[in-house]
Order: C-alpha cells, then structure tokens, then sequence
C-alpha cells in the first residue's frame, strides 16, 4: 500500500533534516567566557539575552508580534502565528550559528522591516486566518532567525554548550514573544476585541502606524535615508 | 472584490521590494568583491626606506595580475603577504589584517586547502589575538604539510599564548629541527625567557639575529628582542648598542628609538627619553609608546599631562577595537593591554572586566594570570591576586616586572621573605623595565 505524505510529515521532515544537518557543521563565534562555567549559568545567560532581544531591544519584532496579535481577536489565531514564527526562526537561527547558511545583515535587515510592513498592511485587507497566512508568517520567521543569529554571532556561543544555548536563547525569545502576547491580548483584544469600533478604532491605525514604521525603517537599513 | 486585487497587489509590491533588495545587496557584494584595499601612504620616516618604493611596485604589479585573472591564486597570496608586512611596519593591524584575511577568504573559496592561506590566516588570526582559532588553523594546515618550519613556528606562537607551554616545546623541537632561522631561534629564545633562563635567551636570540639580513623589518624587531634581553638582565650597555645598530640600519625604527627611550629613562633622562618615545610614536601605532610617555610625565610631576594622554590610549583603544569589527573578522582581542591601560586611569572595575575577558579565553597563559592578579592586587583582594601569581610564576620566568608584582602580592599576604627574594632577582644588576613599577619596587625593597 502506497504510504501518503501528508504537509505534517513533509513539515516534520524537513524541521528534522534541517536540525541534524546543522549537527554536523561546527563553527560559530566562540564565546570562550561560558565554556568554564555551569550549564545552569549559561543557560540562564542565553535564556536572559533572549528575552532582552525582544523586550526592550527589539522593537522591530516587538512590533512583528503586536500586528500578529491584530489579526484576529482569536487567540488560537494568535498562537498558531507565532508557533509558525517559533519553529522558522529556530530552524534559521540554528543553521546560522553552525554556519549552514549564512546571511549577512545588509539584506536580512531591510527584509525584516519590509515583513513588519506586510503583515501590518495585510491587517487591512485580511480578516480571519487563512492557511497562507500562516506560511507567511513562517517564510518571515525564517527571514527574523537570521536576524536572530546575526546578533546573536556577537555574543557568541561556548563550543561546548552549543544546543543549551541555543535552545535557551530560544526560549528567551519565546517568553519575550509570549510577554508581548500576553500584554496585547489583556489589554487591547480581550476588553475591546468584541467591540464594533474594534477595527476601526484600533486595528487599522495601529496596522497603519506599524506599517509607516516599517516603512521607514526599510528605507534606513537600505540607507535610502 | 477590490480587497482581492489590493492584497494581489501588496503582495506583487512586496515580492519587487523584496527583489530590489535582494538585487541592491548583490550589487554592493559584487564591487565589495572585486574591492582590493589600497597600499595606504606611509608617514614620516618609514616613507624614506628604500623598500617602500619596490613595495609600491610591487603592489601595483600584483593588482594588475589579479586583475587580468581573479581565479589565480598565486598573486593573491603574493598579495595576502604584502599586506602583513606592511602591518608590522606601520603598525596598521587593523587595515592590513582585514585586507589580508579578505583574500585569504577568496584564495580559500577557490582552494579549500591551500597550505598558503592555512598559515596566513592563523597568522591574521594570532595577530587579532585569537589564538584559539589559530591553533585550530594551524593543525588543519599541518595535515597537508607536516614539514613546514614556518608553521610550527606559528604553533608555537598559538600554544604560548595559549598557555600550553609543554605542547609550545613539542612544536618548536620539530620547528628547529626542519629549519633553524631567524623565525625559529627567536622563539627559541622566547620560550627559554619564559623558563627563567636568560642566557639561553640571549645566546638564541643572538643566533637570530645573526641569521637575518641586516636592516630587513624582522632582523631588526629581533634585534630590538635582544636589546629588550640586556635591559631584563641588566647589561644597558649591550642594550643601547643593539638599539643603535637596529637605528642605522633601520633609520627611524620605532621599536629601536622606544628601546632608547628605555635606556634614556633608566640613566634619568626623562627629556631624552620622552623625545625617544614621541618619535617612535610619530612613526608607529603602537599604545606603549604612549602610556610610557605618559609614566615618564608622571615622574617628572607632570600628572595632568599624563593623564590626559593615558585617557587617549583608552579611547583610542575602544575605537580600534570597534574599528577591527567587519563581517570577515570579530575584531581583535586587546583586553589585556586594556586592562593594564584602565589600570593606569585607575579605573579598577574596567580593567577587572578586561582582564578577566582576557583569563576567560586562556586561563593557562602566564602574562594573563599576571595581569588579573594584578588586578586583584589592586582591588585588595590579596588572597585572590597570590593565586593567580603563583600561576603566573609556575614557569618559573624571571621577568623583572613580573617578579616586582609578585613581590608586592607576597609581601601584602605577609610573606615578607619571599617578597624580599624575588625583589632581590627582579633588582640584581639594575635591570631597565616599566619606569613606575620600578620606582615603587625599590620603595619596598627598603621596607623589607
């Protein structure tokens, strides 16, 4: 009997083959200080710098995260953006680190604001989540683990920690991305979410204003202005 | 309906943003790419030296080469080498290492294992000061060519600074017996300085300069190596006349009108001895030349001048270092000198954070351990600053600086007799080394 590949087994190949690909590769920039000291100790470094990478210094994926939040006044829609937006920039930012792909910030930066603007824009024109949303989300995560990495590459990470901290930086970013979550659906979704001005009143002009500073970030990493 | 065309046409607009971006960033690659980094003109009195005009033939020849076939390794490498040479004689680590790494990076995209580009990369990567990475370069390179006196030379330049001296003594023994040179008595000599032996310092060091030819950029640092013997060992005399000889041969040689200023500073003579080190200034980006002047302010009473110029090494320090960032390379690593450098603005808290920057990447060296344990010294952590000089003596070295430091650590752990001792060794003979450590050293010789 022919076995059917379903997209959830293609999507699981794939995360598997990218993640054990990454395995065999092994250079990175070297942060010679964590590799003396305790798991726990570097764990909760990479867990803090995570966390600070979204709150308070990214704004640019703060704000990828609020105009995710402002699609739906649905919170499963809302989880199911940023577990797409999770496991892309994970499988990015890991193949980046081992240096299986390499992008340099000169065109993943611009890429990112002009992502922030999209899904911003896409505010306007989309109610609802629909599957390719979804996958756009994704394609971005992928796009935003790469600006991850090249942060990241800064710091570096100890040779013989590699997987703690990588997967604590994750989580950082992940309890940073959740904060985010949290504090938009309380206080914008929850109490005004079944209002009829909802939209009007706070989606489009947040999206607008989202998407304008989109806008003009992409013309200043493209050093347009 | 109208929603459904709009978001066709944010997507279409996205996608061209998108590609523009994309064809921006191949555009900039493509002149990066093709971007060779010029000969910059050189200032003062290193514009006068014979080889700088057939350098700027030279270079000029090589680009032309290049140009006529970028596939051809050879004048890359050519090329690669120029512009290290050009680094240690201006002193212009950053520009150079960076222009040299950049085509080390292409000959090694053309050719993953050219010997060449192995060990010039671990010699970029030892001259940024990371010796982890260069280690790691050279082992890679002696798989293709366990035969190369160069590359244990470069092997044992990575396990000093490392801190694995017994692995250092295991490469240079291979590295003499393929080829004893300049390059490789030179680290013989080294390594017996850091065994405490001094003679046979001299002796190999001596040897090195012998194999060289006279006037030539590396004949000359090795002279000056030797010159710097005789100031630790006392003999001053044989010291000036190493300086003088490198001088002549080398007119306006940084490292030789320092090791004067040296010379000059040790018979009293600060004026001299400041002219000394303003000219080897003029001419070199070397930091030292700066924070010695500025020790020599301090002794003739001139602290706010001294302070001044030592809050310039700093900012000038920290812009290098920002400077050295590119995408090629992470920069090159000075926390040790920064941390001395903090020290000298007492700034403790900076130069704890530098030094223990620097412990982090190679507990095992001993200038390292010296350095935080100074460190603590300063801070009044005595017990924490007998720890790390203990690693620091494990060599058993019998640096005059390094004995001074351990001598003050000691003797605030009340271990009196022993700081008499190694003040004893570190002032026989009336060695010439850093001006104030000196001054403060015979201060507590007379307390014991």
């Amino acid at each position: 009997m022919e076995k059917k590949i379903t997209p959830l087994k293609a999507f699981l190949f794939f995360t598997a083959f990218f993640i054990l690909a990454s395995l065999a590769a092994s250079a990175h920039t070297i942060n010679y200080a964590l590799e003396n000291k305790p798991t726990h100790d570097v764990a909760w470094f990479y867990l803090k710098l995570g966390f600070a990478h979204i709150i308070p210094d990214g704004l640019d994926h703060i704000l990828f995260i609020v105009a995710l939040c402002l699609l739906s006044t649905k919170i499963k829609t809302i989880i199911w953006q940023a577990t797409a937006f999770t496991i892309a920039h994970t499988i990015t930012l890991a193949l980046s680190m081992k240096n299986i792909i390499a992008a340099p910030p000169d065109l993943v930066e611009p890429i990112i604001a002009l992502s922030i603007c999209f899904v911003a824009l896409e505010n306007l024109l989309v109610t609802g989540l629909k599957i390719w949303r979804v996958v756009l989300v994704f394609l971005f995560g992928l796009i935003h683990g790469m600006g991850f990495a090249s942060s990241l590459n800064e710091i570096g990470l100890p040779r013989n920690q590699f997987f703690t901290s990588i997967i604590s930086f994750n989580a950082g970013v992940e309890l940073g991305q959740m904060a985010i979550i949290v504090l938009i659906f309380s206080t914008l979704v929850y109490f005004f979410g079944k209002k009829p001005w909802y939209n009007k009143v706070i989606v489009y002009p947040l999206s607008i204003l989202i998407a304008l500073i989109a806008i003009y970030w992409t013309l200043q990493r493209l050093s347009i202005i | 309906m109208n929603r459904k065309y709009i978001y066709t046409g944010l997507v279409i607009l996205f996608v061209a943003a998108s590609g523009l971006i994309f064809f921006k960033y191949l555009s900039k690659k493509k002149i990066e790419e093709k971007k060779i980094y010029a000969l910059l003109p050189r200032t003062n009195a290193l514009a006068g030296l014979v080889e700088w005009k057939d350098k700027q033939a030279n270079f000029q020849l090589l680009l032309k080469t290049i140009e006529k076939d970028r596939s051809d390794v050879k004048p890359k490498l050519a090329l690669a080498s120029l512009y290290l040479s050009e680094a240690r004689v201006t002193g212009n680590y950053n520009y150079y290492d960076n222009a040299a790494l950049k085509l080390v990076n292409e000959i090694q995209s053309i050719d993953p294992k050219n010997f060449d580009a192995l060990t010039f990369k671990a010699m970029i990567f030892l001259s940024q000061h990371h010796f982890a990475e260069a280690l790691a370069v050279t082992k890679e390179a002696e798989t293709i060519n366990p035969y190369s006196a160069f590359l244990y030379g470069l092997m044992v330049d990575a396990y000093v600074e490392l801190g694995n001296y017994k692995e250092a003594l295991v490469a240079a023994d291979k590295m003499i017996t393929i080829r004893p040179d300049l390059r490789s008595y030179s680290r013989i000599s080294y390594l017996r300085e850091i065994y405490g032996d001094y003679s046979g310092a001299i002796e190999a060091m001596q040897l090195a300069v012998d194999a060289g030819s006279p006037g030539d950029e590396t004949t000359e640092w090795t002279r000056v190596q030797l010159g710097k013997l005789n100031e630790f060992t006392g003999n001053l005399k044989n010291a000036e006349f190493n300086y003088a000889v490198a001088l002549s041969n080398r007119p306006g040689y940084a490292y030789a009108n320092a090791g004067l200023g040296r010379i000059a500073a040790a018979k009293k003579d600060y004026a001299q001895a400041i002219s000394y080190y303003q000219a080897a200034d003029s001419v070199l980006k070397d930091y030292s030349f700066k924070e010695a002047i500025a020790a020599l302010y301090i002794v003739t009473g001139k602290e706010k001048i001294a302070q001044t110029l030592n809050n310039e090494v700093i900012v000038m320090m920290e812009d290098a270092f920002k400077q050295s960032k590119t995408y090629d390379t992470i920069g090159h690593y000075a926390d040790r000198e920064m941390s001395y450098a903090y020290l000298h603005v007492n700034k403790i808290d900076k130069a704890f954070e530098h030094a223990l920057m620097e412990y982090d990447r190679r507990p095992a060296n001993i200038d390292v351990n010296e350095n935080l344990a100074w460190v603590y010294y300063k801070q009044g952590q005595f017990e924490l600053a007998l720890k790390y000089i203990e690693i620091a003596l494990s060599t058993k070295s019998k640096n005059p600086e390094l004995l001074c430091r351990a001598a003050f650590i000691y003797s605030k752990n009340n271990q009196q007799a022993k700081a008499k001792e190694y003040l004893q060794i570190a002032l026989k003979n009336n060695p010439s080394f850093s001006i104030l450590l000196k001054l403060e050293a015979e201060q507590l010789f007379k307390t014991l």
